[in-house]
């Protein structure tokens, strides 16, 4: 907050909205900070709307550094490049480690104290990443000591240097010049990146004997992002008569590699001997007052030209990150908790005409099993009817049924009893069969009722029947036997009467008494064989007729059975059929209706990333207007709304 | 040398039993003649390294004459190959082309050559043929930045590779280079710009050649190269191709006061722009650092005022401080004295290459005598060894290191020089001092005071002597 000149004037020039709407109530802060200050704050609250607390962090550092009142001046290069030198003789005094096959190891921080003074800040255990934090040491040790010491001591036992720092009375440095030596860039690059990021300008050394290499344009071109205030200082220039040819050479390479940075030339060997011989001209044949006078015009134009130009690409770089990852959620499809609505409803049709199908199949199988069973059944009593029927003619061909009838009709009632039994056991038997392949070959994931269920409820047919009539069997008693003897004997008797009467024997002799019983006794056996022929025919005819009714009422009786067990299997076929169909139709409903919640959630989502993408563009665009051409040349299509 | 047949007698049978077995080849055959050729001509060895470390100059240095860089078109580096030859001459050879001669000029010792109206990708090579000392024993060819590891490995005996800081890069460069059969026999690393360490101070190349000592020990240096040797190329090419003009301007400058001189000598601009006491143009002035740098020029004169007053001691010992000669002594030693055995080697890889690509029957056999032949050579042991013993790896004890790296060749490889007796000593005296060697170092290969290293070293030893008496038996046929 020192160095409140820059704001204001920037303030003047560009009436911040904040002063015309908020000038009574917004805060002092809010109404005196420079336009850069408000990029930056309003930037870091995006990055922790967005939730990128490491680029919050990361632009919060920037902010403290930009608002302290040193310059912080980052001194890089490649290995052998004097980068040491170069500070040694921007301060006039030995303080970094110089050496032909000596490198830098640790920073090494020079900035202004009252008297010279060193020290080592070592931290235990900070080359092991495992250790989170060791306490940080500082030890003091004498000025001379120190680069020896950064050397020396640099991965040792007793902890690792993190850096030295060294403080010399300077009139450069008090006017807030902080110089940081760094090891040679390539030992770690992403350190040297890092600590880039921290730093408010960069002195980039390159060595005058030779023009950018390939690797120290890519680095220049990382750091630029990194830092945008580059000066690269061509070091050596005493060495090499052609050095103007090989800044020429530099500058086209650098312009072609898109790094903006001002080229400085200088000599450290030339800056020495001035310091020796108290040699003005020579101090200014080595370059160094240019490079002063430049690091100088940074330090008091800090605030004016380094901090919106720091704060424009790096808080551009943040809002392009964050816009990148915006666009990459607007553009991927949000993952919703049914994955592929589409399949399923496809899946639910397939299932549905896959089970129309099999109900259909099903009852025809149901339909001609069932017919099978009938015709099945119905000749299997038929046949058993016959047998008892064809029994019944030999029984009677012989037997008197005045006789046996009791014992018949017992013998007879009992056949048909288990030949009903018979033939229902095997129907229900069959239908049984029937009603388990039916229901086995029909899809259904629920408890299936026993198949003897369907078939409870069957009647005896035998019942129905009715009981044997007694056939009309006339009985032949002793009175009409003696009738009919007398009738036959009678013939007899005249026969033979009137032919011994010829022989002159009177018509009843001994003779025609004779033959009259003769012809009586035989017109008796007669009338008795016919009588029990007639007998026979009446129980035959009474047996038979019974047996038919038996036949009628049990093929009825099996075919109700079969009709019956047929309706309910169909039923029970139908039943599920229409539960199952109603099942997978609530299924692809459900499924319907989370797509069309899961697409309004996206749109919904989508239009807030969106709504966020525009604040981010509209940040970028402060940015760019702070960064000026830096931000703008690199990334030419800047932030476009194409979502 | 050791063992016979030689392992170059064994390539030459190899590849003419190759050639008669692919005879209807048209393009093995081609292969197998050049290999053959190969064989007949000297060392082949490539000046690699980055854009800028100094390749060029290195090869002007070696050669000792002015010959590199060669720039086609708009100033593009190729393959630049200079043989010796009695006239200067140059041809481009193009791909898929006969070669094309082109003019060349030599002033001064140095090549005039214009290839601008090439482009760069009708070149494959340009050979040059020059009449230079240096490249009698040897081919130098200079190559691109950038030049791959396939190259390398197939179309050069030996390496120098040039960089300032061994990086990783390189190092992975050379590791891929190296076929297993040669391991890191076949190149050398220069530390190249030593005169531009510690801002030029005076002091600059002796502080180089304790980094390169430094280098020399560490593990992954020394596991791709045989030996680092700092080099500041600009002074030994300077040094190598003093001419008379350049002496007398230097000493002239030795005459002026040093604190005036040193003043002048601040910078490059100073020098080139400032009233000197001494009648010099000021492009005589640029042509002198452009040839010397600011630092040659600092050493120059203080060399002649320290009474390197003639042109050929100051040659002498610019080229001596340059590293050059160094550079040149370890060419010799590990490559130019081996050459036969190197150049058997890349003869025995290029046959491996057709006996790899169009394989058949017979060639199986000719594969593994090859494999054989390479394996058994004696020669690699003898150079890793002397690498070894020579960057201080393996240490023998006091007395034994002297004689251990005279006796593998360390010297010289002929029997004479590997005794160390006069080269004009009897065959029984050379044969008894054999004996002696042998019998003494026997003992040490199963000495128990010495370690693991030590004794496999002696091992190597004790076989370089059972070699030398071989080669001494035909005088008694």
């Amino acid at each position: 907050m020192s160095d409140a000149r820059g704001w204001a004037c920037l303030a003047v020039d560009r009436p911040s909205p904040y002063f015309a709407l908020k000038g009574a109530h917004g805060t002092l802060d809010r109404v005196n900070a420079p336009p850069w200050l408000t990029v930056l704050d309003d930037t870091i609250t995006a990055c922790n709307t967005h939730r990128r607390p490491d680029l919050a962090h990361r632009l919060q550092r920037t902010r403290g550094r930009l608002l302290a009142p040193q310059l912080r001046v980052l001194v890089l290069g490649m290995l052998n490049q004097g980068k040491s030198q170069l500070i040694n003789a921007l301060v006039n005094a030995p303080i970094c480690a110089v050496g032909d096959d000596l490198t830098t190891t640790a920073p090494t921080v020079v900035q202004h104290a009252d008297s010279p003074s060193a020290s080592l800040v070592t931290e235990p255990g900070a080359g092991d990443r495992r250790v989170l934090a060791g306490q940080a040491e500082r030890v003091a040790v004498p000025i001379d000591e120190v680069s020896r010491q950064v050397s020396r001591r640099a991965g040792g036992q007793d902890g690792h240097v993190v850096r030295a720092e060294i403080g010399i009375p300077r009139k450069l440095r008090a006017t807030g010049l902080v110089l940081i030596d760094t090891p040679p860039v390539g030992i770690d690059t992403k350190a040297t990146l890092a600590a880039a990021e921290q730093a408010d300008a960069v002195v980039f050394a390159s060595s005058a004997t030779a023009e950018l290499s390939s690797a120290e344009l890519e680095l220049l071109g990382r750091i630029s992002a990194a830092c945008p205030n580059i000066l690269i200082a061509l070091t050596k220039i005493d060495l090499v008569p052609r050095w103007r040819q090989v800044a020429e050479r530099n500058m086209a390479l650098l312009t072609d590699a898109r790094v903006p940075a001002r080229q400085i030339p200088i000599s450290a060997a030339l800056r020495m001997a001035a310091a020796q011989h108290g040699d003005t001209t020579i101090n200014a044949e080595s370059g160094f007052p240019d490079l002063i006078a430049c690091l100088r015009r940074q330090v008091t134009a800090k605030s004016a030209e380094v901090a919106p130009r720091t704060v424009g690409v790096a808080c551009g770089q943040a809002v392009t990150v964050l816009a990148a990852e915006l666009r990459t959620a607007i553009a991927t499809p949000l993952v919703t908790r049914t994955p592929d609505v589409e399949a399923q409803l496809a899946d639910a049709q397939r299932a549905m005409d896959e089970l129309r199908r099999r109900t259909g199949r099903c009852q025809t199988v149901l339909a001609d099993r069932m017919a099978d069973v009938v015709s099945d059944v119905e000749h299997d009593l038929r046949d058993r009817t016959r047998r008892i029927l064809r029994e019944v003619d030999r029984i009677f061909d012989d037997a008197d049924p005045r006789a046996m009838w009791d014992s018949f009709e017992g013998w007879l009632r009992d056949s048909l009893d288990k030949t009903a039994e018979m033939n229902l056991g095997w129907l229900i038997e069959r239908c049984q069969w029937v009603a388990d392949r039916v229901i086995a070959s029909f899809p259904s994931d629920r408890e299936d009722a026993p198949a003897d269920a369907l078939l409870a409820g069957t009647t005896d047919p035998v019942a129905a029947v009715g009981d044997l009539d007694d056939p009309r069997l006339d009985p032949f008693g002793a009175g009409q036997k003696l009738f009919t003897g007398l009738r036959g004997s009678y013939g007899g008797v005249l026969m033979f009467g009137l032919m011994t009467s010829l022989a002159g024997l009177p018509l009843i002799n001994p003779i025609s008494l004779g033959a009259g019983a003769a012809f009586g006794g035989k017109t008796i056996k007669d009338e008795s064989d016919a009588r029990l022929k007639r007998r026979q025919a009446a129980a035959k005819a009474t047996a038979q007729r019974h047996i038919d009714d038996f036949f009628l009422a049990c093929g009825k009786e099996s075919k109700d059975l079969t009709r019956q067990v047929q309706r309910v299997l169909r039923d029970h076929i139908s039943e599920r059929a229409d539960d199952m169909a109603g099942r997978i139709a609530e299924s692809s409903r459900v499924a319907r209706q989370t797509a069309v919640a899961a697409a309004a959630e996206r749109e919904q989502h989508r239009q807030t990333l969106t709504g966020q993408l525009q604040v981010l563009a509209e940040l970028h665009q402060r940015a760019v207007v702070l960064a000026g051409q830096r931000l703008a040349a690199p990334e030419p299509a800047g932030l476009e709304l194409s979502a | 040398m050791t063992g016979t047949p030689s392992l170059a007698d064994t390539a030459w049978h190899l590849l003419t039993s190759a050639a008669e077995l692919y005879r209807d080849s048209p393009r093995a055959s081609r292969w197998l003649v050049g290999c053959l050729e190969r064989l007949a001509d000297p060392l082949r060895i490539a000046v690699a390294g980055d854009q800028g470390v100094g390749k060029s100059t290195l090869v002007n240095g070696l050669a000792g004459e002015q010959i590199a860089p060669i720039e086609v078109g708009a100033g593009t580096s190729v393959f630049a190959w200079y043989r010796d030859g009695a006239e200067p001459a140059a041809a481009v050879c193009q791909p898929g082309a006969p070669a094309v001669g082109v003019p060349v000029a030599r002033r001064d010792r140095q090549l005039h050559i214009d290839l601008s109206q090439w482009q760069p990708e009708h070149v494959e090579r340009v050979l040059v043929d020059w009449p230079a000392r240096g490249l009698r024993e040897m081919t130098l060819i200079d190559t691109p930045a950038g030049t791959g590891a396939d190259w390398l490995a197939g179309q050069v005996d030996a390496i120098v590779y040039a960089t300032r800081e061994p990086a990783d890069a390189d190092l992975a460069l050379l590791r891929s280079a190296q076929d297993s059969a040669g391991g890191p026999v076949t190149t050398i690393l220069a530390l190249t710009r030593a005169d531009e360490l510690g801002a030029g101070r005076i002091d600059a190349l002796s502080s180089a050649k304790q980094i390169a000592r430094r280098r020399r020990s560490d593990p992954a240096v020394h596991a791709v190269c045989q030996n680092v040797i700092a080099v500041a190329g600009l002074l030994g090419q300077a040094g190598r191709t003093l001419r008379d003009d350049e002496f007398v301007a230097l000493r002239a400058l030795a005459g002026v006061p040093r604190a005036d001189l040193d003043a002048y000598l601040l910078s490059a601009d100073r020098f080139v722009g400032g009233d000197l006491p001494v009648r010099l143009s000021s492009e005589a002035r640029v042509a002198l650092l452009d040839r010397f740098g600011v630092f040659g020029i600092r050493l120059a004169s203080t060399l002649i005022r320290r009474g390197a007053d003639t042109q050929s001691a100051l040659a002498g010992q610019l080229v001596q401080r340059s590293g050059l000669s160094e550079l040149r002594e370890s060419i010799g030693s590990f490559f130019s004295d081996r050459a036969e055995v190197l150049k058997a080697r890349s003869a025995l890889t290029g046959l491996g290459l057709v006996l790899r690509a169009e394989p058949r029957p017979p060639a199986g056999r000719l594969a593994a005598a090859a494999e054989r032949a390479v394996a058994g050579t004696h020669d690699f042991a003898e150079l890793r060894l002397l690498a070894g013993l020579r960057a201080g790896r393996i240490t023998l004890p006091g007395t034994l290191a002297d004689p251990a790296e005279r006796l593998v060749g360390g010297l010289g490889t002929s029997v004479a020089e590997r005794l160390g007796l006069p080269a004009e000593t009897e065959p029984d005296e050379l044969r008894n001092a054999v004996y002696d060697e042998l019998g003494q170092w026997r003992a040490q290969a199963e000495s128990p005071l010495l370690g693991a290293a030590q004794r496999a070293a002696a091992r190597t030893v004790v076989r370089s002597c059972e070699g030398l008496l071989a080669d001494l038996a035909p005088a008694y046929r």
